[in-house]
Parts: C-alpha cells; structure tokens; sequence
C-alpha cells in the first residue's frame, strides 16, 4: 500500500534521536534555572484521620528552609476532572496514606525534605475503606461525605462511595438468558499497576511580580495543565504558561498535575523559582495507577454457541479521589460488550471511592482489566461447550457494517483478519505442542481519542520547514509521524522540518499526547496546513512566473507548470518581503462518531473512534513444580489502519505488550491497610530484557476513513489483551484458569495443587 | 546536594578525559556530582536505589550505579558518561545503532542503556542474544519491550567487529 507514497509508510528516524542518545535533551528532571530552590512535600500517615492540629515552627527553623506552604496558601478549595474532589494540600481531613498536607521550599531538596519530616501532624483517625466491594455497603465509611456539595459533570450519577454508575443497556437480557442453552457466571479480579515511566514527574516553576507564572514539566498535556493550574491558583489561564520539557515516558501518568501545582504555589510563596521531583516512593505510592476492578459477568450462549445475552458489572477501585475513574467505568462497558455481537446486554460500570491513593489513566484506561475478564470467559465457555477458542470468537465477533453494542455503525472491521493471523502466526492448529504447553488467543477493539488539533507551519528562506505543534511527544514517536505525514504532502523530506511543541503560549492548541491519537490528529492538522500553505504558494508562484495557478502544482520541494518552477525557499523569500512570510495554521477535529444515546446511562465515553481492533496470541510453558510461566512465543496482529512509520508502530506494540505482561504475570502495587507494602522497583516487578519474549507484529491495514493516510490510533491496544492471551494460554497449558491477576507462580502452583493436569 | 554544615572533602575526577576538582560531602553521590555540580546531566536520575539502572556510567571501563557510588571513591579514577562517548561530533557505533534500529524512545533510560552495552562489548565483543539480554537485564525500559535495544546492540557489535577487522588489516591503530 506504501508503494505510491515518497515518505509515509517507510521507516524513518525519530527527530529527536541524536539529543537522546548523547545526553543533551533536557527532561523535566534536567531543567534548571538560576537561583532555583528545591520543595518536598509533607504527607499524611494515616489512611483517613481528621488534621486536629499542624506544627511547622520547628520546619520553618531548619537550615536551608526559604518557604512552607499549606492548604492556606492555596486560592481554590477543590479541583478535578470530573467531580471536583481533590485538594492541593489536605485542609481538614486526610484520605490516603501519601495525601499532601504541607511543602517546604529550601535550598537542597535534602534540606528540603528534613524539614518536610520535621513538620508534625496530629491526626484523630477515622475509620478507612480500603475493600470497593466494601465502600459499597450502605453503613461503609464515607471517603467523601459532602460527595454531593462538590461540582461535577452533569453527566455524573453519584451515591454513597460510588462517584458514578454508568450503565450500557438493550434488548432484554432475561428474556436472552431464558432461550440461552447454556448459562455462565464468572468473577475476575486485578490489581493496582503502576505506569512505570523511567522518568520521576518533576517541574520547575516561576512567579513575577506581575502575577504570572511560568511552569517547566514532563506533563503529557500542557494546555491542561495551564487550565487547571488557572482553576488551583484562580488567576485567568493567560497568567500561567506551561512549557513541556522532553518527557520520559507518560504512558497516561503524566495526563494530570504531578508536581506543577506545588512547585507554582511554592514560587509564589518565596519568590524564587522551584523545582520539584518525585522520589520511586511517592511514585509507587502516590502517582496515577491504573484502577484495580472487580468484573462479575454472566452470559448466556445457545447450544452452537452463540451469545444470546450478556450482563456484567464492573467494579472500579477509583482510590481517594474519583480522577479518571468515572471514564474507565464507562468505557470499561464498552470493552466489556467486547468486539462481539451480542442481541441483549445490560452492563453497568461502577467507580468507587476507597482510602487508597487516587488513580490515573494509565495507556488505554480500562482495557486490560475489562478485556482480562471477557476473554477469559470466552475461553471458559469455548471449553465447557466443546468449541475451540477461535471458532466461538469467529462465530461472535463484530463484522463489516454491524451496529456495536453502544448503537455505534461499523464500517470495515478487521477482526476476523486479525484474529486469524495472529491464529495462523503462532500455529493454532496445535493448541499443545507438548506436556505443560499451551497456547492462547484473546482479541479487542479500542478508539482513536478525537479532540482538536492545530499546527503552524513554516517554510523558512532557505526552503526547510517548521512544524509548531500544541502536542507534546512523550517518547511514541507520534510527532515524527505527523512530521512524516507533512513531508509527504509538502513535498520536502522528513530531515528538512523541524519540530517546536508543547507551550501553551507559543504553539497552537492541540487536546494532547493522549488516547493514541498524536498521529492521527497532528498528521491530519498537518494535512490541513499543507492545504492552505499550496493556496499561498501557487499564488505567490503565479504571479511571478506569470503563469496561471491551475497550471501549477507543488512537488519535491518547488512549484511548477509550463516549463518554469520557483523553488518553495525562494517563495518564502518573496513572501517574507510582501506577505508575512510562508506560513499557515491548519487545524483538525475528528467528525464525531453517532451512537445510539438511548442504550447509555451515565456514560461519559460512549463511542470508539475510528476503532482498531487486533488479536494477541501467546504460547507459554508452565513450570509444574513452581507454577512458573515461561513466555515462548507471542504474537499481535494489530489493525492500525496504515503505518506511517513501521519500525515505531513496531515500537508502539512491543512496548505495550510488555508492560501488559508486567501486568499479566507480576506487576502489583501491594496494599495492606491502607498501606503500599512494595513501593520501590525490586519489590514491584517490571519486566526486564530477560524476562522480555520477542514480539512478532503482523500490522493490518485496514485504513479509517479519517485517519491520515487511513492511519488509526495505535500507542494504547497493544497493552490490552496480554493479561487476557496468558489467562488463556496458561490455561491451555496445565488447565488451570487463573481468575486474578498477576498471574503469578505462587497462584499458579496453589491452583496446580487443587487440580494437576499436564 | 549536601549540606552546607558537613565538611567537605576535594576530590579530583577524571570525566570524559577532563579533570574536574571539587568538594564534596562523604555522603555526595557520583550522581550528584556529575548532575548538579557539572551539568551534566546525561546521565539520568530515577530510583537512587540502584533499581532501575538510568544512572550507569563506565568506571575505569566498568559499568556502575553513579546514585550508590560516592564520589570521594572516583578520586583519581577514569568517568565515561554518554556526553563523552561520540568522538568530535561522530556518533558512537552504539549510538547510531540505537537511532537506526529505532531501539529510541522516551529516551531517558538510553544513555545507561548505551553505556551498559558498551561494557558489555568491551569485554563481549560478539554476545549472543541471551548474553545482551543477560548484560542489559539491569537497565529498566518501560518504553521499548527492550526487542529493538537488543536488536541494536547485536547491530552495533557487529559494526564494531567489522571496523576493527578493517583497522587491523589496514593499519596498527588501536582505536576502538
Ligand atoms: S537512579 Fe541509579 S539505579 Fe536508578
Ligand atoms: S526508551 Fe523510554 S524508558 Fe527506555
């Protein structure tokens, strides 16, 4: 397909690979600034106490100490995406073990975080909630008992614990149940995980005199954050500029404030700029995790097996505050339906508040955990009916032009391709190689985040470009991607743009490096410059090649028609001397996707756009005396609508398969009474290169319609069937089903105990 | 940093080639010093625990923690960081490696991971995939699935075998 293109389609270095691989890109842990101070944060022990009384007198005489700050010092009472339900520093009341309650500016982060020790709390503990299932008891502690005072999207249905209960509804799932030949119920479980980026969330902020603030971070969205930061310091958002320093790594932990609005209160307070690093504890004990859930899910399928109903509900541990958890809980509904056809479903998504700490939106928020359990069961019904795996997926499965269950209409769907190659790719046909061997399969679908992007573009005197984009590139590649797209229709090369990104002042909006959507939206913003800069060009070209405009085309760089060109560089030149220059702002909004309102209650993400969907398929072995799981073989078909830049779409998917096995086999941040009990990087398990399987992409194309070049959304999927495909590979292995993620050794060996099956 | 109320002792450093005096606290890291005393802030910090491996520079040609090493234990001795490995603006093989495989992406567990890579095929000019794997194994990379870190390890041991077959066939040069 890539074969008519010059650029898009082969890959191509990543722009900001030489800063990276000789240390001289800047990250936010990096960036410093004469005269800086350094703060540290003063945090709560208790789980949920009120604050009777804060000593800081001994803090402030510390040496080195410049500033203390506290809620006093903070204009806004609550923020919050959603619901407004969180606070800069605990006022009266504290919610989680890690909950900010005071910060200290001094001259070392050292002296700083003495002094931060140095302050003294005195708590009057509260009983704590720590179990969702628990918080939903009628006489459960209340995390928030004002819940319905504080604002909140109108969307939003609160109660009790419960920050939302969305619902996905049609047809009659009792009448589906009653002609179903088989009916099953299952529960699953997982747990906490941790993003894991490498680079602690840090920033560096500034005050002047006349009120604005300036802040330096590795936030994913920059606009956001000048927006929130506006709301916390209640100054109009002009005053806040935030500017993105190289990111390292995001992968949804950076989407909120980190540290920014600390550091901004901090530089007010004394006058001097601040900078702020998380250390590996707060990190595990007080980022973003992405939501443990409890999944109950009963379906009904007829004597050939098809799904007849289906009724699930989803339990999202949203921790202290609701944060993003009110969108996982919708769109959990969705993954949960799955990619199947299913006549009547009633799925309902409950965001619960529990006295752990507040979770994020970690890469495709909802997707492992929900598409765990759906795959899971489908191998456990495929089984108790007597249907292979792949065959009762196939005979399910959404198909070109079906209505999804949220009434969204499908175009092309590439489900049945995906799921036959990665079948084919790992040799299905022999489910059991051998004693302690076995395969598994999983399939998903997921979207393409919309929100509007824009870009100015530039063609400088001497022909090279400018791409000034609002996006951040927080490690995918994806701006290098959009660089492509817009070398491709500019008719330069890739190495003549160069890339300005992330300042909330000086580059033009864009919704952010967020929901796999950088690419898709930047490349098609970049489309839509390219649009206007020819207009410009072939009208600055004709009058003085005094030929007409129609007669003219651009490529390789230059405009020509009848024998004559102009070179782009000497059309900037002219137009620097008599038009402002060769410049153009071009803008995207993907066109929204209808559905059908009618079957979603509550629901505050109720489409997939432009939807990807994609098959992993996993041999693993299984270690009979130690429940081991050993990864042979994994394999992803990943529909991603066409690849502008192979070797990073490959990237994309072999990390997002890894850390979805983090999450399948050892990732867990442990909780014990409130408590995080592994909050450093030996105790929670990522995978390292020896534990990393080599992945075996296979990319379908199968283009949107939207998407630049038909590119579709591809940094989030890979990350959400492989706790799904091991499930079901480990169980084909030894016949154990594991219901409860990690599926670590221990668990394996215990269920290998109960029921031995080679 | 340390505190402005413990003694500080001298200490002189040999990094990249250039000496560098400086006093520091007993308890000042080797990451400390290179970061906040000189800039150079190339070698990444993280967990300071020696957990994640973002830190790792070359010590007398061996791989290390520079959060756990002091720096007073440096005295007199040889730092290569990821500033001092491209030669006049030439890119390393591993470098161009890395960019070429596509083995780049946040970035920041890069230069540990190159300068680890590096020690390895110091002493391992010709690893198999098991041993780049073994050899890597304590650099975290959350980005990458490590496939193309390796990929371009195994490519930037092969370039480098292949230069110096070249210089040994056509000169006595030793560089490496
Ligand atoms: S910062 Fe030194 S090993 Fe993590
Ligand atoms: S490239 Fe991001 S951590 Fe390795």
């Amino acid at each position: 397909m890539s074969a008519n293109y010059r650029i898009v389609g082969k890959s191509h270095p990543r722009f900001d690979a030489v800063g990276k691989v000789t240390g001289k890109a800047i990250y936010g842990t990096d960036f410093a600034l004469p005269g800086m101070l350094h703060g540290k944060l003063c945090r709560s022990s208790q789980a949920n106490a009120r604050i009777k009384a804060l000593h800081v007198d001994a803090a402030r005489r510390m040496p080195g100490v410049r500033a203390i700050v506290t809620a006093a010092d903070v204009p806004c009472e609550r923020y919050g995406s959603f619901i407004k339900d969180m606070e800069v520093f605990a006022a009266e009341r504290v919610r989680y073990i890690g909950q900010p309650i005071a910060g200290v500016v001094a001259r070392s982060a050292a002296e700083a975080e003495a002094a931060a020790a140095a302050i003294v709390v005195e708590y009057e503990a509260l009983p704590a909630v720590f179990d969702p299932e628990a918080a939903l008891a009628p006489d459960a502690p209340r995390v928030h008992e004002d819940l319905l005072q504080y604002k909140a999207m109108p969307t939003v249905r609160r109660e009790g614990n419960i920050s939302n209960r969305a619902r996905l509804i049609y047809g009659d799932v009792e009448a589906g149940f009653a002609r179903s030949d088989r009916i099953f119920t299952h529960r699953y479980s997982t747990c906490m995980v941790h993003p894991g980026y490498t680079e602690p969330r840090a920033a560096v902020a500034t005050w002047d005199s006349d009120g604005r603030y300036t802040v330096w971070s590795n936030t994913q969205l920059p606009f956001e954050a000048q927006n929130t930061l506006a709301d916390i310091l209640m100054v109009p958002a002009s005053q806040v500029r935030v500017i993105c320093t190289v990111i390292g790594g995001g992968f949804g932990g950076k989407l909120r404030l980190g540290v920014e609005h600390y550091v901004a209160v901090m530089a007010k307070a004394c006058g001097r700029p601040v900078k702020m690093v998380t250390s590996t504890e707060e990190e595990m004990t007080t980022a973003y995790p992405r939501q443990p859930v409890i999944v109950e899910l009963k379906t009904g399928v007829s004597a050939d097996g098809r799904i007849l109903a289906k009724q699930g509900r989803i339990i999202v541990d949203t921790g202290a505050t609701s944060g993003s958890g009110v969108g996982v809980g919708s769109s959990s509904a969705l993954i949960l339906a799955g990619p199947y056809r299913i006549p009547n479903l009633l799925i309902e998504g409950l965001a619960v508040y529990t006295n752990k700490t507040p979770t994020g939106s970690f890469r495709a928020p909802s997707g492992p955990q929900a598409n765990f359990a759906v795959e899971a069961q489908m191998d456990a019904i495929a089984e108790a009916i007597g249907l292979d795996p792949l065959e009762f997926r196939l005979r399910n499965i959404l198909r070109d032009g079906d209505v999804a269950p949220n009434g969204q209409q499908l175009g092309k769907v590439s489900l049945e391709e995906c799921l036959r190659k990665a079948a084919d790719a790992i040799g299905w046909a022999d489910r059991k190689p051998g004693p302690w061997r076995g395969k598994g399969i999983a399939c998903s679908w997921w979207t393409t985040t919309s929100g509007s992007s824009g870009v100015y573009v530039k063609v400088d005197p001497d022909g090279k470009v400018v791409m000034n984009t609002g996006c951040a590139e927080i490690g995918t590649g994806a701006l290098t991607g959009a660089a492509m797209v817009l070398a491709e229709d500019l008719g330069v090369a890739v190495d003549d743009i160069s890339i300005v990104s992330a300042d909330s002042t000086a580059t033009p909006f864009d919704y952010g490096a967020q929901g796999s959507r950088t690419a898709f939206a930047v490349g098609n913003a970049c489309r839509a410059a390219v649009v206007i800069l020819r207009q410009q060009a072939l009208a600055a070209a004709a009058k003085r090649l005094d030929v007409a405009e129609d007669k003219l085309t651009l490529a390789d760089g230059k405009v020509s028609g009848e024998g004559k060109s102009l070179s782009l560089a000497d059309i900037a030149r002219g137009l620097q001397l008599s038009g402002g220059g060769l410049i153009a702002h071009g803008t995207f909004i993907a066109p929204p996707t209808m559905y059908d309102a009618k079957r979603s209650e509550n629901m505050v993400i109720t489409t997939l756009n432009s939807p990807s969907f994609h098959a992993h398929a996993a041999e693993v072995s299984v270690d009979p005396q130690t429940g081991e799981v050993r990864i042979e073989d994994y394999v992803v078909a990943q529909d991603v609508g066409f690849a502008i830049n192979p070797i990073y779409v490959e990237g994309q998917i072999e990390g997002g398969v890894m850390q979805g096995l983090g999450q399948a086999l050892s990732e867990e941040i442990v909780y014990r009474d409130g408590r995080v009990l592994n909050a450093n990087l030996t105790d929670y398990k990522m995978p390292t290169a020896v534990d990393a399987p080599r992945i075996r992409s296979i990319l379908v194309e199968c283009p949107s319609e939207s998407g630049p070049f038909g590119a579709k959304g591809v940094g989030e999927p890979p990350v959400i069937e492989p706790p799904a495909t091991i499930a079901n590979a480990v169980a084909a292995a030894c016949g154990c089903r594991i219901a409860d993620l990690p599926i670590t050794a221990e668990k394996v060996a215990t269920a290998l105990q109960a029921s031995p099956r080679a | 940093m340390s505190q402005h109320s413990v003694t500080r002792y001298p200490v002189s450093l040999q990094i990249n080639g250039e000496r560098y005096d400086v006093d520091v606290a007993p308890d000042t890291s080797l990451l400390d010093v290179l970061r906040d005393e000189f800039g150079l802030t190339g070698t990444k910090a993280n967990c300071l625990e020696a957990e994640c491996g973002v830190c790792t520079v070359l010590l007398d040609g061996k791989a290390v923690n520079a959060c756990i090493t002091l720096a007073l234990q440096c005295q007199g001795r040889q730092i290569l960081t990821i500033e001092g490995l491209a030669h006049g603006g030439e890119l390393h093989p591993l470098q161009t490696a890395f960019i070429e495989c596509g083995a780049v992406q946040c970035g920041y567990c890069i230069p540990g991971m190159i300068l680890t890579a590096k020690s390895l095929l110091d002493t391992q000019p010709d690893p198999d995939e098991a041993a780049i794997r073994e050899g890597l194994a304590g650099t975290l990379c959350r980005c990458t699935g490590y496939q193309k870190i390796v990929d371009a390890v195994a490519h930037a041991a092969r370039q480098m075998n292949q230069q110096q077959s070249q210089i040994k066939t056509t000169t006595t040069g030793d560089r490496q």
